[in-house]
């Protein structure tokens, strides 16, 4: 009976029910091309995410800048055409509807240009994005894990020159010290988290209101 | 459930103050202790009856048998559903999703232009708060605060119709193509009172392209003043200057506003607007009022003369004559203490002389103003830099509605077209026949955004666009000229502008043309506007970008005495009213205005600031005349219960709650101008005896649903807000009486009627809640000073010891203390900001625009008629209301001192409400916020139970989904009539989380606002960074960096309030903050000190500046209010 229920628990916790959450798209957009062999800036897409709480998706004239120009027979980019180019035979100038992927549940108000502005990377919660081809959700998001972060944000404080470089490792440290005995980026976390002055809340209101 | 009884210290044997909230209370009754008890009256947590119960019970079962199914098919219904991310394709200019943006717009006012900043998310206006760049800032009032909710409103009328039936705009293009065509068409334009440069061009060009045809301007409560000022004249007090206020029965700080007023606030603060100055008596102003019934200007006064309203001429004379002006023909007061009261005040206005300023009602008789601009011109105040300017306005060549009837009787105009927002077959004068004249039009045109009365006696009616949808523009008070800019198109696709519809009379073929116009052209009604501002490119930009155009406004004017005056005065001597022959006021109602605004759900549910009745309409009469005409004593009684063969009915007992829902006022039938009308009665203090006092705009339509009965006529002139909601006095009411009338005849009708009245609603125990205190030197309490330092001795506070924060505050020993890790605990506390508030009672006026502003903002709910008698309202914000008198006042006994007093969540440190909960869905944050968590919320109510102040509401319904207006609705639980599918949900605040059944809710402290300023602030470390050159690591963040500037966040209540009553910022920043000056001040006080809450609000205590040598001076600023 124990076992049952605990099972049930841990099936019903976000962990069980999120992660890996990788629906289909309207369009096969690959970050992996885009951001890792392209080297697109997260920014050049999501262009608010360091002035709102919301991480806009870019709007249809953000990819038609480009693929007006490149790839733009490819027929994986006709519900692009049918939104944007009006010489196209089923133009409707509709947008795009895109699957969402990240939920925040309505009574949480998370805000990104918060956590952005402070040196926490994209990565930290959405993982490592310039690798996916389909994007999936990498971490659950539930709120235990939120507080984990907020408790001990050293662990993914990161300059915030890097806060949009998705390759950010050990080896990036000694660009910003010359301190020796910070070597990983976990120990140049500890160390920012004074100089930034960084002092997560746990409070309910940080994020219910 | 009773409430914690807290062991409230008697009031001390000398004490002369006597203090109340209801007549209930001063008499002490049982169902009022059952108020006080109660955290929630008995019975608002129980169902009402059997067949309640049983469609709950049923509702379970079927809920239990659905979801056990859905159990049964695993787990799938756990799998979040599918949803999208829709971006736009071409993303518009300025939108970030999920940020506001500011816009400068204006509100068009019969009294002049409000300015605005509309708050917009993705282009849904959601929130309108006042413009403080412009030169005539006014805050916002309730009316406003609650304009934008109209936008949506289900009930908005959204398509053409003819005869009443639905029709199309091409139908009525038709129409209009024939007139256009027509130069000799006789054309009557009826306009509102509102001052629109644009419209006032075109309308004169109209009229050059239509030689028959004539305009009109008419609001049912606007006033006239060419008959007494000259044509287009008008006064606007300089509040700024006038240290001598008199009020002739004007209520300029409530519903008769003559400018802005904020001025006149800050003046009410001995320490300056800002608390920048030691406190100086000498500083203030002094506020004479002579008024029938309460208002709230009069509930500000220094000095309140209580006088029939007949007698307000002979009031007004007398002051004429102790300043020498001429008082004309009437008989002189010869009531002792009058005639002392007038000489002090004539004596006190004289030695101030152009510093003074006396404001006659616009709704009072031509004779009172007549002797108001006497009694100026005597006192030389009316200038620049006097208390009182006066200004050509241009508005001239208008019929007023006495015209327009001859006009359409006689055939000189045979077609009308309505863009006045007042709705004449309802409200005008009776003796107009108003109706049938406007029957005899050939074709008549109705533009509103409401499909009242006149929208269906009309044979055409147009729906017209929100002020937020339209390109327009207003002249403020004083003629600055200002823009209306719009946030969205119209959101149904037939509304027309007055301007577009003024445009399309001037076109050759009549075509109107909405919205954005035609493809490419520029949107025709902005191309009016922007053809009467003529400025250049960077001028229009900045005139969107301020909501106004730098200019000089009005030019100045010297009225004179007319030469009507003498004989308007002579006619005004009236007489004392009697039992027989009462006197009656047609009152401006707080919630709907002149009717206008019947449908606005935020505006019916703010109780009255005086009577605090929502929902509906009652006569008001003083307890004496009451009890002279034998109402008292039923008014006071509570229905008798229902009972069959002498047994209690169960489920109607619902106990004895005062004014619960057995709470039924007596039916009077009123005679006036020979006509009869039955109205409920409520009892009024501080109003003059013999005098009824109806306010108008209620009644305007009834379905089969009313109570009592009535004919189902007009249901389709108002939405499910304004039906069956009052009375309609405004067919009592004629030209000559439109104010005032005479002669009034009352009889009982042994008939009861339902009222919603809260003024018993979440009554507090405790000593000196509201304190006061007078700058004049007081028996037994000292002078100014003295009593300044008394303040927060008042009441038990002197013994209370000093309350110890429990709270870690910086450099308390409780701080810096190393926690498990060795690291010093700084979780409960934040370096960076702790919040505060302090409200200023002196300036305070007790008026509903906090109340509606926190509504907008924070998504509170409406709930219903029904559900407030219940004591189920859910404002966060709660205006008490107090009456005081001292028992030895031998001047005047029964005009006791009106003491408001807002009071939302407290935000304790040491919370009463944190300790009871038993899953920590309310505790404290590290910035000192009381935090609420609704989703951790189960509903024991416990919190609520145990606050002292009473600050915490309820969700008994899932009011946001369930429409509370439908009979029944919310007791058929899921399967009752859902309404957040309707528009107005669009007005919600995106920020702001929409409650839901079973949780508690309260005061915030609009904590939305303050993160979002907080981590607008976050970017300054990039800023820093980039401004010094080097690698992130390198700069370090101060605290500095992360502190928000001073008093750069605003609670919406205090945007909102017109008085500057409400501080709010960071106590971190010291006496840099307005907050914190306020809190350092000799009359800032703790509510319920004593009790060890710490709270965070804190009040200033009610400054009165009486004249000592005034007759009843030694009974004023002494109204501290005892609760026990």
């Amino acid at each position: 009976m124990f076992g049952i229920a605990l099972a049930f628990a841990y099936y019903a916790t976000p962990k069980a029910q999120v992660v890996g959450y990788q629906p289909t798209q309207p369009i096969p957009f690959s970050h992996k091309i885009h951001v890792d062999q392209l080297g697109l800036d997260c920014r050049y897409c999501h262009s608010f995410v360091d002035v709102a709480g919301h991480s806009n998706v870019p709007s249809g004239n953000t990819c038609w800048n480009c693929h007006q120009h490149v790839q733009k027979d490819s027929p994986k980019l006709e519900p692009l055409h049918r939104s944007m180019d009006e010489s196209y035979p089923g133009y409707d100038g509709k947008p795009i509807e895109w699957v969402r992927v990240h939920k925040a549940p309505d009574y949480v108000y998370f805000n990104h240009s918060a956590h952005v502005n402070r040196g926490i990377s994209c990565q930290s919660c959405h993982g490592d994005v310039n690798k996916m081809e389909v994007v999936y959700q990498a971490e659950s998001h539930s709120m235990g894990w939120c507080l984990d972060c907020h408790r001990a944000p050293e662990e993914h404080l990161r300059p915030l020159e890097e806060v949009y470089n998705l390759n950010y490792n050990d080896d990036d440290v000694k660009k910003y010290t010359t301190d020796s005995s910070i070597k990983t980026t976990k120990d140049l976390g500890k160390q920012l988290k004074d100089t930034f002055n960084v002092h997560p809340k746990t409070s309910c209101a940080t994020c219910h209101r | 459930m009773s409430k914690r009884i807290l062991q409230h210290p008697a009031v001390p044997t000398d004490e002369k103050t006597v203090s109340w909230r209801s007549d209930g209370q001063l008499r002490d009754t049982k169902e009022f202790r059952t108020w006080m008890d109660r955290e929630f009256p008995r019975g608002a947590a129980e169902m009402e009856n059997q067949e309640e119960m049983e469609t709950s019970r049923r509702t379970f079962l079927k809920l239990m048998g659905s979801s056990t199914a859905l159990a049964g098919f695993g787990m799938v219904a756990c799998r979040r559903p599918e949803a999208y991310i829709v971006p736009y394709t071409k993303a518009p200019e300025w939108v970030i999703p999920g940020k506001a943006t500011y816009y400068a717009s204006n509100m068009p006012r019969s009294g002049g232009a409000v300015p605005l900043v509309v708050t917009t998310f993705e282009g849904r206006p959601t929130k309108v708060g006042p413009n403080r760049l412009h030169p005539e800032y006014e805050g916002t009032d309730a009316f406003t605060q609650a304009s934008v909710l109209d936008m949506y409103s289900t009930s908005r009328s959204r398509y053409v119709l003819k005869g009443g039936k639905k029709n199309s705009l091409n139908n009525f293009q038709l129409v209009m193509g024939a007139l256009a065509q027509d130069p000799a068409a006789k054309i009557g334009f009826v306009f509102g009172t509102d001052d629109s440069p644009t419209r006032k061009r075109l309308a004169a060009e109209v009229a050059a392209k239509y030689s028959s045809s004539k305009l009109y301007q008419y609001e049912a409560l606007a006033s006239d003043n060419a008959t007494i000022l000259g044509e287009g004249v008008k006064l606007v007090p300089n509040f700024e200057n006038a240290d001598r206020i008199v009020s002739l029965d004007c209520d300029f700080a409530g519903t008769d506003q003559q400018g802005s007023n904020t001025t006149f606030f800050n003046r009410r603060k001995p320490e300056g607007a800002g608390y920048e100055t030691k406190p100086d008596a000498g500083s203030m102003n002094r506020l004479y009022s002579v008024e029938s019934a309460f208002t709230l200007t009069g509930g500000m006064a220094d000095h309140r003369l209580r006088v029939a309203p007949s007698m307000i001429a002979a009031v007004a004379a007398q002051l004429a004559r102790e300043v020498g002006a001429s008082a004309g023909g009437i008989s002189p007061i010869t009531d002792s203490k009058q005639l002392a009261w007038i000489k002090e005040l004539a004596a006190d206005l004289k030695a101030s002389g152009s510093r003074t300023a006396v404001l006659a009602g616009s709704r009072q008789s031509a004779a009172v103003k007549h002797l108001a601009l006497a009694i100026n011109l005597a006192l030389g105040n009316i200038g620049e830099g006097n208390g009182i300017q006066a200004y050509q306005t241009g508005t001239s060549g208008y019929g007023d509605i006495a015209q327009l009837t001859a006009d359409l009787n006689s055939g000189a105009i045979d077609t009308v077209v309505f863009m006045t927002p007042a709705n004449p077959v309802y409200d005008a004068p009776s003796d107009l026949k108003f109706a049938d004249a406007l029957a005899k039009a050939k074709t008549s045109v109705h533009l509103s955004d409401r499909t009242n009365a006149t929208a269906f006696a009309c044979s055409w009616h147009v729906p017209a666009t929100h002020y937020l949808e339209s390109w327009s523009d207003a002249n403020s008070a004083r003629g600055i000229y200002s823009i209306v800019q719009p946030m969205i198109l119209p959101l149904y696709a037939d509304c027309v502008s007055d301007i577009e519809l003024l445009l399309a009379f001037l076109a050759d073929d009549g075509k109107v043309s909405t919205g954005e116009g035609d493809d490419g052209a520029i949107a025709p009604a902005l191309a009016a506007v922007k053809e009467t501002f003529g400025g250049d490119k960077s001028a229009w930009k900045e005139l969107l970008k301020n909501g106004y155009a730098e200019g000089n406004g009005f030019e100045a004017a010297s009225p004179s005495l007319s030469g009507n005056a003498a004989a308007d005065i002579a006619s005004a001597a009236g007489s004392k009213p009697t039992k027989d022959n009462l006197d009656v006021i047609f009152s401006t109602d707080s919630s709907v205005y002149d009717g206008r605004w019947i449908d606005n759900g935020w505006l019916q549910e703010s109780p009255d600031p005086v009577s605090k009745l929502t929902w509906d309409n009652a006569v008001l009469i003083a307890p004496k005349t009451a009890k002279e005409l034998g109402v008292y004593d039923i008014e006071q009684t509570l229905e008798p219960e229902k009972t069959i063969l002498g047994v209690k009915q169960p489920f109607t007992d619902v106990g004895p709650d005062g004014e619960g829902e057995n709470r039924k006022s007596p039916m009077i039938t009123i005679t006036v101008n020979g006509v009869s009308q039955d109205f409920p009665v409520l009892v009024s203090f501080g109003q003059a005896e013999n005098t009824l006092v109806i306010p108008l705009g209620y009644g305007q339509g009834f379905d089969k649903d009313d109570v009592l009965g009535r004919d189902p006529v007009g249901g389709n002139f108002v939405g499910l807000v304004g039906v069956n909601r009052g009375f309609n006095a405004y067919h009592l009411r004629t030209s000559e009486t439109s104010y005032l009338a005479t002669g009034a005849k009352v009889e009982l009708t042994g008939k009861r009627y339902p009222v919603a009245l809260t003024q018993e609603h979440n009554a507090m125990y405790g000593r000196a809640l509201a304190r006061e205190v007078s700058t004049a030197s007081v028996a037994h309490k000292g002078d100014f000073e003295e009593q300044l330092g008394m303040v927060k001795k008042q009441g038990n506070d002197s013994h209370a010891p000093t309350n110890i924060s429990l709270y870690k505050q910086e450099g308390s020993k409780n701080w810096g203390q190393a926690g498990k890790d060795g690291e010093a605990q700084s979780l409960l506390s934040d370096p960076l900001h702790q919040w505060g508030m302090a409200i200023d009672l002196s300036s305070c006026m007790g008026c509903n625009a906090c109340l509606v502003a926190c509504q907008s903002e924070n998504n509170i709910p409406i709930v219903g008629k029904e559900q407030v008698a219940k004591g189920r309202e859910m404002h966060w914000i709660r205006m008490d209301r107090y009456f005081a008198t001292q028992d030895d006042n031998d001047f005047d006994a029964d005009s006791p001192a009106l003491v408001p007093q807002p009071v939302a969540c407290m935000q304790c440190e040491a919370a009463p409400c944190e300790t009871v909960c038993p899953v920590n869905a309310t505790v404290h944050t590290e910035d000192g916020l009381n935090a609420m968590a609704y989703n951790r919320c189960i509903g024991t109510r416990y919190c609520a139970n145990n606050c002292p102040y009473k600050a915490r509401r309820f969700n008994f319904f899932d009011y946001n989904k369930r429409n509370p207006l439908i009979k029944n609705n919310l007791n058929r639980g899921p399967v009752g009539k859902r309404h957040d599918n309707e528009p107005k949900s669009l007005q919600k605040n995106p920020n702001v989380t929409v409650r839901m059944r079973g949780v508690m809710e309260k005061c915030t402290y609009c904590v939305q606002r303050i993160k979002d300023s907080v981590i607008r602030q976050k970017r300054g470390q990039k800023q820093e960074v980039l401004a010094a050159g080097k690698l992130s690591p390198d700069v370090s963040v101060s605290d500095k960096t992360l502190r928000i500037p001073v008093d750069s966040v605003k609670t919406a209540c205090q945007d909102a309030c017109p008085a500057e009553a409400i501080t709010f910022g960071n106590l971190k920043d010291g006496s840099a903050s307005e907050m914190v000056r306020g809190k350092e001040l000799e009359r800032n006080y703790d509510l319920l000190h004593y009790i060890g809450t710490a709270p965070r609000t804190s009040y200033l205590a009610r400054v009165k500046n009486p004249n000592p040598k005034m007759p009843d001076a030694k009974f004023v600023g002494q109204a501290t209010i005892h609760m026990v």
